[in-house]
């Protein structure tokens, strides 16, 4: 999860950066003021000072459903509050993003499976995008993903994983 | 955690970080160092001071790498210790593991299939690991040991790192983690993981040491070699 400051004042911005990082492991961006696109990316998460808001406010506006504006209002992040309320704040924020990130399925598709059965039968890439007729960089593409969604990495693991599931057999196996 | 400097009292830096004793271990110091400080400790036993300082604060803390400070020691020293570390690798760390690995599969529930394959899994990975200090013993050291002597036709190999090794050992955690399945004995098997996490991060940090210092310092000896 990407997160960017652009606060007013720079005490506290290194404020609410040390909590994000100590409390929820994420190293957020300070950004300046003169580019506050730097760090952009399309679910990075802004929280900026009004003053911030209003000087680039063709930025925000277009990004608006991922700004939150430091004050004192409703929907604000209230900034001047006691430490052990901005992270009950900071927790809510990041739990809501997390959720629209997480709920994509970790369940391998069949297409994934396909790739997978291959690659743990020792196939390389080029082998693999004959055999399923399908192009080198969706080969890349699908591994990636089979190893974002097991954590697994190495071609050995994947056929112990491959095994484990019945995807293929002790006989194709070598490790 | 905070640096070790000179003056920190070693009993402190143990308590606040248990996983350096290993690594002072290679250093030939043992437990029960009282309030002696590094540098006391290490004039006591002859080391480098320097040297064991820079060491301990890679290995503590994974954003520090004083990169100037450890070119500036000589490639015998970081060899030495390299073959220390290597030494416990395939004396201590991986006999232990595969021990303690054994000992689970035994303790599980008939037909744990997955646990035999992970412990084959996990005999694959160490074959590599030995395949790599093996390397490194008959090949990567002493040639750039006779290199620094200047010995020439001493042929310095180029030796490219490969990540192989850590990629399995990351891979095996989580096959324990997410892909675990049927009986165990929980003791046995948190045993098993903290083991491989301690090899995981002893070979990561030590990784830093040998492709950022010990291959620049093994190609510039090359390159002076061939004017």
């Amino acid at each position: 999860m990407n997160i960017a400051l652009q606060l007013d004042d720079t005490l506290q911005a290194i404020g609410l950066r040390y909590l994000f990082l100590n409390y929820f492991d994420i190293d957020v961006d300070i950004i300046s003021e003169a580019m506050p696109d730097a760090a952009d990316t399309p679910s990075t998460l802004y929280i900026v000072s009004p003053t911030s808001y209003c000087r680039n406010i063709d930025f925000y506006a277009m990004r608006r459903t991922r700004t939150i504006v430091t004050g004192e209002g409703k929907g604000m992040l209230h900034i001047n509050n006691s430490e052990s309320d901005i992270l009950e704040q900071l927790r809510e924020l990041i739990n809501v993003r997390k959720f629209q990130e997480t709920t994509q399925s970790a369940e391998l598709t069949q297409r994934e499976v396909d790739v997978l059965r291959l690659v743990a039968m020792g196939l390389i890439n080029k082998e693999i995008a004959d055999k399923l007729n399908i192009s080198f960089n969706t080969v890349l593409s699908h591994r990636k993903n089979i190893t974002a969604k097991l954590g697994i990495r190495s071609v050995s693991g994947l056929s112990v994983y491959a095994m484990m599931n019945g995807y293929i057999n002790e006989t194709d196996l070598n490790l | 955690m905070a640096l070790i400097y000179s003056e920190t009292r070693l009993a402190d830096v143990i308590a606040n970080e248990t996983s350096v004793i290993p690594v002072i271990n290679r250093f030939g110091i043992n437990l029960g160092t009282g309030d002696a400080t590094v540098d006391s400790i290490c004039r006591a036993r002859n080391l480098d001071t320097d040297f064991f300082l820079a060491i301990l604060n890679t290995f503590i803390n994974e954003g520090y790498f004083p990169e100037e400070k450890l070119r500036g020691f000589k490639a015998s020293e970081i060899i030495d210790y390299l073959v220390k570390t290597n030494a416990y690798y395939s004396r201590f760390q991986l006999p232990n593991i595969r021990r303690h690995f054994t000992m689970l599969l035994n303790s599980a529930g008939d037909g744990n299939s997955n646990l035999e394959l992970m412990l084959k899994f996990y005999q694959g990975l160490e074959n590599d690991l030995m395949a790599r200090i093996e390397r490194d013993t008959k090949e990567w050291f002493p040639a750039i040991l006779a290199a620094a002597n200047g010995v020439t036709g001493a042929a310095v190999i180029e030796h490219e790192e490969e990540t192989l090794v850590e990629d399995k050992l990351n891979d095996l955690k989580s096959m324990f983690i997410k892909h675990l399945s049927g009986d165990y004995d929980l003791n046995l098997c948190y045993g098993v993981i903290v083991a491989i996490v301690t090899l995981e991060k002893d070979l990561r940090q030590n990784n830093r040491i040998r492709n950022r210092i010990l291959l620049p310092v093994s190609r510039s000896l090359l390159q002076n070699k061939n004017l």
